[in-house]
């Protein structure tokens, strides 16, 4: 299987243990999109790589440890920025009545398995 | 004295990072992501860089935007409510010059205000000089600084200029 298809498999699986999640974007911390469902993943890339370097930096100065993710949170949804390694990042977005526990035990496992395909991929 | 916010922006590998991180006299906020694209560099911000730096009396905030198109959500966040824009291009790279142009535009446009074009690397010729690009950009001649964005003396040059803008224009 190559990387791209393994980083689908993860989309897919992911998608179906979530089947409320609007989109899934899968980027470099630099901001472009590897794999995603989004209609606007290059934006949405670049975005979730903008949160998540703020995110980590903000984690430094407050002395939070190693940065898991950073959520944006509106009255009608979520959307929530996992770090997956040191060169990728998981982005999803869900609606407001979606179950945030259930997404975080899911797309932490994901982000985990795609840090390991990343440290790969990205040289 | 009211503290005056700079908005510090330029194409990938301008020295806009460089210039903070000389400039600054508190630690540097910067939010560096590994390079996954070949950018001659191995880390590119990807939010912003901070610093603070005082010119005589007058304390400037330094906010640094990334380089990346991708990223243009971000020159609009941090020129909210700037003062000042430098806008840095590598002397070395004309081919940047008209991304340049473009970035100028899109933020004087939405936001008006005094700018400075800082060319970098003067320490590393053959570069263009200030008044070859200020021809090429078609703006006056005081607008253009020519800096090394590693040396502190050289690099607070483009900052003065935008200083003595900033109190002519009030």
């Amino acid at each position: 299987m190559t990387k791209q298809e393994q980083l689908h498999g993860i989309l897919k699986k992911l998608k179906q243990a979530l089947p409320e999640l609007r989109s899934i974007v899968i980027a470099s911390t630099d901001g472009l999109p590897i794999a995603h469902n989004a209609a606007d993943a290059p934006r949405v890339a670049a975005m979730a790589a903008t949160a998540l370097g703020l995110g980590k930096r903000i984690g430094q100065t407050a002395e939070l440890g190693s940065l898991q993710e950073t959520i944006v949170r509106g009255d009608q949804g979520y959307f929530v920025i996992y770090a997956a390694g040191d060169k990728g990042v998981l982005a999803v977005s869900a609606p407001a009545d979606a179950n945030l526990g259930l997404i975080h035990l899911e797309a932490r496992g994901c982000a985990g398995r795609l840090a390991q395909i990343l440290e790969e991929v990205i040289e | 004295m009211e503290p005056l916010k700079i908005v510090i922006a330029g194409p990938v590998g301008a020295g806009k990072s460089t210039i903070i991180r000389t400039l600054s006299e508190t630690e540097v906020v910067d939010t560096d992501a590994f390079a996954s694209e070949d950018i001659g560099k191995k880390t590119t911000t990807v939010a912003m860089d901070y610093g603070t730096l005082h010119l005589g009396d007058q304390l400037l905030y330094l906010f640094g935007t990334p380089g990346q198109d991708r990223f243009d959500f971000m020159w609009d966040v941090l020129s909210e409510g700037a003062l000042g824009l430098l806008l840095l291009i590598r002397g070395d790279r004309p081919e940047d010059f008209v991304p340049a142009r473009r970035l100028l535009d899109y933020i004087t446009s939405r936001h008006s205000i005094p700018y400075v074009l800082g060319v970098t690397r003067q320490d590393q010729p053959p570069v263009w000089e200030p008044e070859e690009v200020a021809v090429f950009f078609g703006v006056p001649a005081e607008r253009v600084v020519g800096l090394n964005a590693k040396d502190p003396r050289s690099a607070i040059g483009p900052l003065l200029r935008l200083l003595e803008l900033l109190i002519e224009n009030k």
